[in-house]
């Protein structure tokens, strides 16, 4: 680290023409990439169209995907793609945030290089602003507890205002946060997987009419080739992993026939084999059976679903394998391996098992009322058109992450750009108190922060000057809850409207942002190696 | 490629940002509409298309045009997606639905090259919207139950207008009707009445004239008797529905026969015979006089059924069979094994009804199966001069049962010919000059997008749009203004007069629902487009191996 105070020898830097080059052209790519998805920012922002060299179209407000779908090129560029799936990975929430942010502060960056200064003090000195601003966002972030549903809702919906299906805010976010509190486990509310929410999207009908489900809802239709039951009152499920067909012999054996009474033998034989595993399987007292998809063998033949149709048993088939787990959980069944080990203990109660038919967008198997049901959370999602279900669903996955967030890290800050703008201003006094280089980039980086304020009024279509000006006087004032209310267009405090976000998103994206632009900043050569 | 400094992203295809992906938009999704347009209406003519291997379509339904098109413009494809969606929600107003959409965008791009930010236009847009949709609910729909029983003819009518068929539509008027209630079915759970219009089955047949066509008495399944020897007609039918074959048993793979003596070999083939001729006797002794099967039978398997005096039919297709399953009461049969293992054929499996009958239709034999025991199958045949004629028939049908069964189910209509166009564009244009705030203007073209309606309807009937269109609003404008003139409210065109007339004494009606769904999907397909400012075309991945 520089002491800036003591010497000021070395902070000046005069740079090589290949250098400079390297920094100014990663940084320009960099900024580049901001700077395409710097119009999805916030509740006015808009929506990119990717068409895939696939010919598939997505059409997304969230950054990642975006960034994802991009396929950008330069290395430094990517940097940036990488830092918005980090922001994916840490809050789930805020991906264009960080990936705008990050671009700012390279712009500021280009600044200060271009007044001589050195590469390493900018980015040492946008450490300690980074940590100080995350000091002074948690210094004045609102505790929260999560018996507080309110709140989470807030929350959620703060996170859903960018999205398309912002409309229907009012159902999707108390569906999330409703699906995180049951699969939170009151003892240790740190292992929250988000694989404990199942969502299934089918599309028809309305993005109103999805629902979380009570229950468990599988993908899959019940098999009714041999006009077996549909649906199952009081069933007692039994996950098996095995096939109910004849097994197959290898491909070098034969089963050599030199008479014609044993061809009456083999066919006896078949309907007894398969006969004998069907009333095993009724003799466990089981009435529905999912059975997980296999590669090798037929799951089920004719002749078994004409057996258990018989027996009155449902059958539900082609279960996937990485769905085995979920569903084990959820039911709170033991997966059955092979047809000796069924067993009553092992198979899941509930009270109804239906396949219910969504209209066009053809059936699924429906299970409520869940014995002993375990923490997990499932929810069907509507939409009119792919594009929107595929939307909803990315949309749905960050409200989820928002909540957890709140989880992991009890605390509340406003939204609307007003942390970033409370940051800029203490930051600016902050940097007041420091001398030397250090007290100039702290000043840079807390100029960097008002784009986000700034996006966020240029994206509803708001002067942007205006309301970053009427936003400093308000935060110098010491209103620091005031950010950008884009319904009304006009600058008001975020807690009253609702507008709240989790503390760790932005941390988070404070953090995550500065270290990229401190790593692009340190490169000063590229060589190509094969 | 990397090497290149500059401040543009660098990435793998192209991009268009900003108001140029907007113009793009807007025009590839005009082009798509352009070509629609004049389909729409009674008076709108048909498009021929011609795919790469010479099949021809000729149709006048939006959705058929669009799937056809093969459409490559991102954002035109949306639009097709749209018409699809209105197609399986409504079953028909796809056209209307391309129409209002693309409108909407066009002068929603214009107001965005006036400065006005796309934020601002799409709040505008819903708000609109929900304002149509509320306004439409209460004050235009109007129930059923208050119209008489006409109704259904109306709407069906309504709905054939544009067709093909729409010259007889009295005739087909009253075939869609009888077709669409007599499939009426409720839900043994919920017990809700449903109208699936699948249950109901149309065949084609060449020959005739239209007008020819009819509703059959049963369910005609479109083969003939597997033998000459069978009867051509079965009374009090006992009819037993198997998705089996009867062909020689078969060995499964992996099984080899292997004899040592000659005398060996023939009794093995005697008893793969025999193995079928069991099974048959099975099902011939249970009481099964007609024997349809999805599969097949051998020819030497035949002569037990036709000494039986029963008729069998192979290769039946499997959902024919699955709807007459349901309409005789019978289950269909995979397998004749029991739970004992061996094998019986189960009397409570068959279905029943009064007569199974071979007839021929335009040199086609058709087992007809007349009064099964509980009716819920239908069959329409259709009749016309050809291939085209008949296709088209049968979209235009198909509309038409989705309209009478919207009707039966929601039960409220509103008048036709841009009468709802007509009013929700008045009504929005008031309901806009009483806000202040940005999305006025939004909410303005809104109300002027929705006299595209009426607007295409005039041109395409060779009348004077301008007149005719603002005479509409004239109307509208007194029935919404003025007490004791609420009855202007049903005024719509009448294409053939060139007039203003009061469209539901006409008979012009349509379902609300059709309506409303058309005013949210183009709302919504229109905001998804206008909320696109970049579109990103990647390149292909380049083939591995390649230089």
């Amino acid at each position: 680290m520089a002491a800036a105070v003591t010497t000021r020898k070395g902070e000046t830097y005069k740079e090589s023409a290949k250098k400079k080059d390297v920094r100014l052209m990663n940084i320009e790519a960099a900024k580049a990439v901001a700077d395409a998805i710097r119009t999805s920012l916030g509740p006015r922002g808009m929506d990119k169209m990717v068409a895939q060299a696939d010919g598939e179209v997505i059409i997304t407000n969230d950054g990642a995907t975006i960034l994802n779908k991009m396929r950008v090129e330069q290395p430094a560029a990517k940097m940036l793609v990488d830092l918005a799936k980090s922001q994916d990975v840490v809050a789930g929430d805020g991906t264009t945030s960080v990936t705008v942010l990050c671009g700012a502060l390279l712009r500021k960056s280009l600044e200060l290089l271009e007044k001589g200064v050195h590469p390493t003090v900018i980015s040492d000195a946008f450490g300690r602003a980074a940590d100080k601003a995350v000091e002074i966002l948690t210094d004045s972030a609102i505790p929260v507890s999560i018996e507080d549903r309110e709140a989470l809702i807030r929350a959620a919906n703060t996170s859903l205002s960018s999205k398309i299906i912002s409309q229907n805010s009012s159902l999707i976010s108390p569906m999330a946060v409703d699906c995180l509190l049951r699969i939170l486990d009151p003892q240790r509310p740190d292992l929250l997987d988000l694989k404990d929410v199942k969502v299934v999207s089918k599309p028809g009908a309305t993005i109103d009419d999805s629902e979380m489900v009570d229950g468990l809802v599988l993908d899959l239709k019940a098999a009714k080739a041999a006009a077996g039951p549909t649906r199952m009152e009081n069933a007692k499920i039994a996950l098996i992993q095995f096939q109910v067909s004849p097994p197959k012999t290898d491909i070098e054996n034969n089963v050599i026939v030199s008479d014609y009474a044993q061809m009456d033998r083999i066919l006896k034989e078949e309907r007894n084999y398969i006969l004998q595993m069907v009333k095993k399987i009724r003799a466990s007292g089981a009435n529905v059976l999912l059975i997980q998809k296999s590669i090798l063998r037929d799951a089920v033949t004719d002749l078994s679903l004409h057996y258990l149709a018989k027996a009155k048993i449902m059958v539900v088939k082609d279960v996937e394998r990485e769905d085995i787990e979920f569903i084990s959980k959820t039911l709170h069944c033991l997966p059955i391996a092979h047809v000796d080990h069924m067993r009553a203990e092992k198979l899941g109660h509930a009270a109804l098992v239906e396949e219910a038919d969504l209209g066009k967008g053809g059936k699924v198997v429906k299970i409520t009322g869940i014995e002993d049901k375990g923490r997990t959370a499932t929810v069907l999602l509507r939409g009119s058109n792919k594009l929107a279900l595929a939307e909803a669903d990315r949309s749905l996955h960050d409200a989820l992450c928002v909540v957890r967030c709140l989880v992991q890290k009890r605390y509340l800050i406003a939204g609307g750009g007003s942390p970033e703008m409370e940051l800029s201003y203490q930051l600016s006094q902050w940097a007041k108190t420091l001398v030397g280089m250090e007290s100039f980039c702290v000043r840079a980086f807390a100029e960097a922060l008002e784009i986000i304020p700034y996006t966020l009024a240029e994206n509803a279509g708001l002067n942007p000057i205006e309301i970053v000006t009427e936003l400093r006087n308000h935060h110098a004032s010491g209103r620091r809850h005031h950010g950008i209310n884009v319904r009304k267009g006009a600058t008001t405090d975020m807690l009253e409207e609702n507008v709240v976000q989790p503390l760790l998103v932005t941390t988070s994206a404070l953090s995550l942002a500065t270290e990229a632009a401190r790593l692009i900043l340190k490169i000063d050569d590229v060589v190509p190696t094969r | 490629m990397a090497g290149a400094a500059g401040p543009q992203l660098q990435l793998h295809g192209e991009r268009t940002s900003g108001q140029d992906v907007r113009q793009q938009n807007a025009t590839a999704v005009l082009a798509v509409a352009n070509i629609l347009k004049t389909s729409l209406g009674p008076v709108g003519l048909d498009k021929m298309m011609v795919d790469d291997i010479g099949d021809v379509t000729i149709t006048n339904d939006g959705a058929t045009i669009l799937k056809l098109l093969e459409v490559e413009h991102p954002a035109a494809k949306i639009l097709v997606e749209l018409a699809e969606l209105q197609d399986q929600e409504v079953g028909d107003g796809t056209t209307s639905v391309v129409i209002v959409a693309a409108e909407l965008l066009k002068r929603a791009n214009e107001l965005v090259r006036a400065k006005i930010h796309p934020t601002s236009i799409i709040g505008g847009y819903r708000l609109a919207m929900r304002e149509a949709c509320k306004y439409l609910q209460e004050r235009l729909a109007i129930p059923t139950s208050a119209l008489g029983a006409e109704t259904l003819m109306a709407a069906a009518k309504t709905a054939m207008s544009s067709k093909i068929v729409g010259a007889d539509s009295d005739f087909f008027g009253r075939l869609v009707v009888d077709a669409v209630t007599a499939v009426r079915s409720e839900d043994e759970f919920t017990g809700r009445v449903r109208y699936p219009v699948s249950a109901i089955n149309i065949l084609k047949a060449h020959g005739k004239s239209a007008r020819d066509s009819r509703m059959l008495d049963g369910y005609a399944l479109n083969l003939g008797r597997a033998a000459q020897g069978m009867p051509k007609s079965v009374k009090k039918v006992r009819i037993a529905c198997l998705d089996m074959n009867l062909q020689k048993a078969r060995m499964l793979f992996g099984v080899q026969v292997l004899v040592t003596d000659p005398k060996e070999l023939e009794l093995i083939r005697q008893r793969e015979v025999d193995i079928t001729r069991e099974r048959i006797q099975k099902i011939i002794d249970a009481g099964a006089n007609v024997i349809l099967t999805t599969k097949g039978i051998d020819d030497t398997a035949l002569k037990y059924f036709v000494e039986a005096g029963a008729i069998a039919a192979r290769r039946v297709p499997k959902d024919d069979l699955r709807r007459v399953a349901k309409a005789t009461g019978a289950s269909i049969v995979m397998t004749l094994a029991d739970m004992e293992g061996n094998e019986t054929f189960d009397p409570a499996n068959l279905g029943s009804a009064e007569e199974v009958v071979e007839e021929s239709v335009a040199d086609n034999d058709m087992l007809m199966i007349r009064g099964p025991k509980n009716t819920r199958a239908v069959t329409v045949l259709l009749r016309g001069a050809n291939d085209y004629l008949l296709d088209e028939m049968d979209r235009s049908l198909h509309d038409a049962f989705c309209i009478v069964k919207r009707v039966l189910e929601s039960g409220e209509v509103v008048p036709g010919g841009g009468a709802v166009e007509g009013a929700l564009s008045v009504y929005l244009e008031n309901f806009a000059t009483t806000l202040g705030s940005r999305e006025q203007m939004a909410i303005a073209e809104f109300a002027d997008a929705l006299l595209i309606i009426p607007k295409t309807l005039a041109v395409n009937a060779a009348k004077d749009a301008t007149e005719l269109v603002a005479r509409l609003r004239a109307f509208h404008y007194t029935a919404q203004s003025k007490e004791g003139k609420e009855e202007l409210a049903r005024s719509g065109l009448d294409l053939v007069g060139g007039e203003i007339r009061d469209n539901i004494a006409a008979g012009v009606v349509e379902p609300a629902l059709s309506k409303l769904k058309i005013l949210q999907f183009a709302t919504e397909a229109a905001i998804t487009i206008l909320r696109i400012d970049d579109l990103i075309r990647l390149e292909p991945e380049p083939q591995e191996g390649e230089e």
